[in-house]
């Protein structure tokens, strides 16, 4: 329990989020969001519902504050998606309904060649990037001083998915090394501006998803195509970053702890202690309750007992692995806040 | 600070009423397996939302004869769970429009599979005897399979190794409710199918794992 040895007086969502995510003290584990924890019940309750929700910057800002407001996070996040710099960057978007997600059509890839890769002189007033510029600033103003604002900007690899498609892309980094180096080169450039603007929107920390999902792409490739490009990103995107890559990624999460990235968003293919092993204090982890079976088709006791498997490995910020179903239970949502708070309050004095 | 309080578990959801604004309609119970009740909830405060969730209060009283009680609770005559037969009324009821009818199904229906045509003669104390007349092919197999559908989405019993006789275990009449049941036993993968499709909607994949 490195983070919570050495006590400390109360403190605000945001201190807290933001100690944690340095590995300093911290009064309680924070309760951290870095995806989306927005469902079709809470878009009726703030009467902001999917797909407006991801274009209207006032009803993303409401949407997004219901994670502190109603299920008690010490975060919002209101970049729900994976898809907003792909619309800007000139993808084709299937909006979905309220009860889906966008998604980008792969299947019409926008380029073909590292040489068509172009970030649009509009990129970041574009409808769906502005979106987000302004939802932040919405919700800084409003909730700044009590909770972390997190933003999301995604990484090149997984927009090389988006705008190459994902078998040519991969098959790129198969044939042509040198090429794929460059397109994840030119494409970093998409990544560093949307996360700089959000940072000047007041941004708390950004996510920084890219998808070198452990069922496609092995640690050995994350070591030759990402980790610099990731450390790069320390230093041109000067906020806390965390770093979200779905799947089992036990085999790069030594690399990823080398990139000085704050944290890593983490999934539960990977147990706790085995990730704590590896990262050895060099970076936060965050995350690790499972969706699909728990969150979504379980009860609040199921969410209770992951929750407190990550408290016991010593996990700096608990929260959901990934972004949750759209028709997760609100109940199972507040067991998560509920599970730390009991569990610090078991373990009192016992640090 | 929130507005949201604990009104039990959610046992059912309608993600998107095609019926009212594409508005969220969850079915939540109360208490445990003893004497449980039900409630009817939407989250929207849109106008008109209150009226929409009536009609489906009302309606599973018809379709799955629950009975309402204070405060718009529901909850069956004989005070079982019956969890699931009350999730299916309640998909049922959100499937209708104010201009349908919520009249009980009739306790007879014509089997498109085999031809024949299926009527479920209640023998009291909560035992049902599936039957089928006419000139359809292989009736035994055909009862016996409905009758192993009803099982399954009422959580009903078989009787004393009949193939053709189901029970509630509660051992109390539900004639509206074997009606809506019947409807669907005759294709229960479809309803099983039906559930997947549902549920696999609104969960976010990786890139590399959309279609």
């Amino acid at each position: 329990m490195g983070t919570q040895k050495q006590t400390v007086g109360p403190m605000s969502g945001k201190e807290r989020v933001l100690a944690a995510l340095k590995r300093e003290p911290v009064d309680r584990t924070p309760i951290c969001n870095p995806t989306s924890v927005a469902t079709v019940e809470l878009m009726d309750l703030v009467d902001a519902p999917f797909p407006e929700a991801n274009r209207q910057p006032e009803l993303m800002a409401r949407l997004a504050a219901t994670g502190y407001t109603e299920l008690g996070f010490d975060t919002i996040m209101p970049v729900f998606t994976i898809i907003q710099e792909s619309s800007a960057l000139g993808c084709k978007i299937q909006w979905e309904q309220k009860d889906n997600w966008p998604t980008v059509r792969m299947r019409e890839p926008i380029w073909e060649d590292v040489d068509e890769i172009k970030i649009p002189s509009d990129y970041l007033t574009h409808q769906d990037t502005k979106c987000v510029l302004d939802a932040i600033k919405i919700l800084k103003k409003e909730y700044g001083d009590d909770v972390a604002i997190i933003g999301k900007t995604m990484g090149p690899w997984s927009l090389g998915y988006h705008c190459f498609g994902v078998e040519p892309f991969l098959l790129l980094s198969l044939d042509d090394p040198g090429k794929t180096k460059l397109a994840l080169d030119r494409m970093k450039q998409a990544t560093i501006e949307f996360g700089v603007a959000q940072i000047e929107a007041g941004a708390d920390a950004l996510t920084l998803p890219d998808h070198a999902t452990g069922d496609l792409v092995s640690g050995e490739y994350y070591e030759r195509y990402l980790r610099d490009l990731h450390t790069e990103f320390v230093d041109q995107i000067p906020i806390p970053l965390i770093l979200h890559i779905c799947g089992r990624t036990v085999d790069r999460m030594d690399y990823i702890a080398q990139t000085g990235m704050a944290a890593f968003h983490y999934d539960s293919k990977n147990e706790p202690d085995e990730s704590m092993e590896v990262v050895k204090e060099r970076i936060s982890l965050v995350g690790n309750i499972n969706n699909p079976e728990t969150l979504f088709s379980k009860g609040p006791e199921d969410v209770r007992g992951e929750v407190y498997k990550n408290l016991e490995s010593g996990v700096h910020l608990i929260g959901p692995e990934c972004a949750i179903p759209l028709q997760t239970a609100i109940e199972n949502l507040k067991e998560i806040p509920k599970a730390v708070q009991n569990w610090h309050k078991e373990h009192a004095g016992l640090n | 600070m929130g507005q949201i309080v604990d009104i039990g578990k959610r046992i059912e959801l309608v993600p998107m009423d095609p019926h009212f604004h594409d508005i969220t309609i969850a079915l939540y119970q109360q208490g445990q397996d003893e004497s449980p009740l039900f409630l009817v909830h939407t989250y929207s405060q849109m106008e008109g939302a209150q009226g929409r969730i009536q009609f489906a209060i009302e309606t599973m009283t018809h379709l799955g004869n629950l009975v309402e009680d204070t405060n718009r609770l529901l909850r069956f005559p004989c005070e079982a769970a019956h969890q699931l037969a009350c999730r299916r009324a309640f998909l049922e009821s959100c499937k209708l429009s104010p201009n349908d009818s919520a009249e009980p199904r009739p306790l007879q229906i014509p089997d498109k599979k085999s031809g024949l045509t299926i009527t479920v003669d209640s023998l009291g104390q909560g035992i049902y005897q599936v039957q089928a007349d006419g000139e359809g092919r292989r009736a035994d197999r055909r009862i016996s399979a409905i009758a192993g559908g009803l099982m399954k989405l009422g959580e009903m019993e078989e009787v004393d190794g009949t193939l053709d006789k189901v029970a509630f275990p509660c051992g109390h009449s539900h004639d509206a409710l074997l009606g809506l049941l019947l409807v669907r036993a005759p294709n229960v993968r479809a309803i099983v199918r039906e559930q997947e499709m549902a549920a696999s909607r609104g969960v976010l994949a990786a890139p590399s794992q959309q279609n």
